[in-house]
């Protein structure tokens, strides 16, 4: 069962199912409440959505993000621009920081393109909203793999990965 | 320990369906339930989505269970039984996945563990029948996983009108005459004991 792997070829790929994910810290100088974060976030999505669209997508399998600041937590997502994008969670108090994953699974582009479509839209929702992409890092997530990781701690070892990502000299020994 | 896997396309919400279920069906302590999530795409935000939500999650990254990762995914099965012995073990494989291969995967695991294989239930997203069927590459693939349903469940029902709801069932049922087809929307917990009581009460 195992021998699709060996030839480097899942079901997706022969079904032309590419994805990329990303994680970044975003900052702004001015603090965002919660309806900010949430439309940023939903407006990314289909920023994504319709660039992937007009890069050749045939459809937008599930653009997901995951959202952490001091003060909660945010999920947004869409399955496609005609669908719109739904966010759900709460932040307590507005924050300057936050730390994004995002996972783009689509059908009809190869993965150069989704990761294209996925880092121009981040990149363009984020300047129209005056947030800087502080840090990013592709195929990472908060915690590496860490599931019973604090609050705290996903905030330090993403600190710690996008440092090592600037910095690969200074990681070598990991 | 029984597994059952939470299949359909991508976005048909297996995830948010996933996470009530296990609530539901551990019951504040009548059973132990165990998740698996699996997701292509680079990072896992389902599995992190969970673990919010207070869930201990076992995610499988670097493929699909139903092919490239199928033996890790077999690995893990017999880990949960020996290390946890969960009553039940809910699998959300990833979007693309073909039901019957996970199947397959988890039996492997299960040479050696004593495991019954609960229902294979696919989730048929309503807003969005003729953009998964219509499609050739994605259709064969969709269609696949509704064939290898033991229930298909209409799901986002909630999002649609009532004719939608019908022309979806009627759709899927085209594909598998024999699988139950049930209505399904996480919003609102329509169809959510029903799932529940057809996994506790599944027999192979």
């Amino acid at each position: 069962m195992d021998s699709n792997k060996l030839n480097g070829a899942g079901c997706y790929t022969e079904h032309g199912v590419s994805g990329y994910g990303v994680a970044a810290k975003l900052s702004r100088k001015e603090p965002m409440n919660e309806a900010f974060v949430k439309g940023m976030a939903e407006t990314m999505m289909l920023t994504i959505a319709d660039k992937c669209m007009e890069l050749g997508a045939r459809c937008i399998g599930h653009i997901k993000s995951h959202l952490r600041t001091e003060a909660g937590t945010i999920k947004a997502d869409t399955i496609g621009t005609v669908h719109g994008s739904y966010s759900s969670g709460t932040l307590t108090k507005p924050v300057k920081d936050l730390y994004i994953a995002i996972n783009s699974i689509i059908q009809g582009i190869p993965e150069e393109a989704v990761k294209a479509a996925t880092l121009e839209g981040m990149h363009e929702v984020a300047d129209q909203r005056g947030l800087s992409v502080v840090k990013e890092k592709e195929h990472a997530y908060f915690d590496a793999f860490d599931f019973v990781a604090s609050k705290q701690d996903y905030v330090k070892q993403l600190e710690e990965q996008l440092s090592a990502a600037e910095n690969p000299d200074s990681n070598q020994e990991k | 320990m029984k597994i059952t896997q939470i299949a359909g396309f991508l976005g048909c919400g297996k995830t948010t369906l996933l996470l009530k279920l296990a609530r539901d069906m551990a019951g504040n302590g009548k059973r132990k339930v165990a998740l698996v999530v699996n997701e292509i795409g680079e990072i896992p935000v389902d599995g992190k989505i969970m673990e919010e939500s207070g869930m201990q999650v076992k995610d499988i990254g670097g493929g699909c269970i139903c092919c490239e990762v199928a033996a890790t995914f077999a690995k893990t099965i017999y880990r949960l039984y020996k290390d946890f012995a969960p009553d039940h073990v809910l699998v959300e494989p990833t979007g693309v996945a073909v039901p019957h291969q996970v199947k397959l995967a988890a039996r492997m695991g299960g040479r050696d563990a004593k495991i019954t294989m609960g229902p294979a239930i696919v989730l048929f997203d309503a807003t969005r029948p003729a953009e998964l069927l219509d499609m050739d590459m994605l259709g064969q693939l969709v269609t696949t996983q509704i064939k290898d349903a033991d229930i298909i469940a209409i799901s986002k029902v909630d999002a649609v009108e009532e004719s939608e709801v019908a022309d979806a069932s009627g759709r899927v049922r085209e594909y598998n005459p024999k699988a139950e087809i049930l209505r399904l929307s996480s919003f609102s917990g329509l169809g959510l004991d029903l799932l529940v009581d057809r996994i506790i009460d599944w027999k192979e």
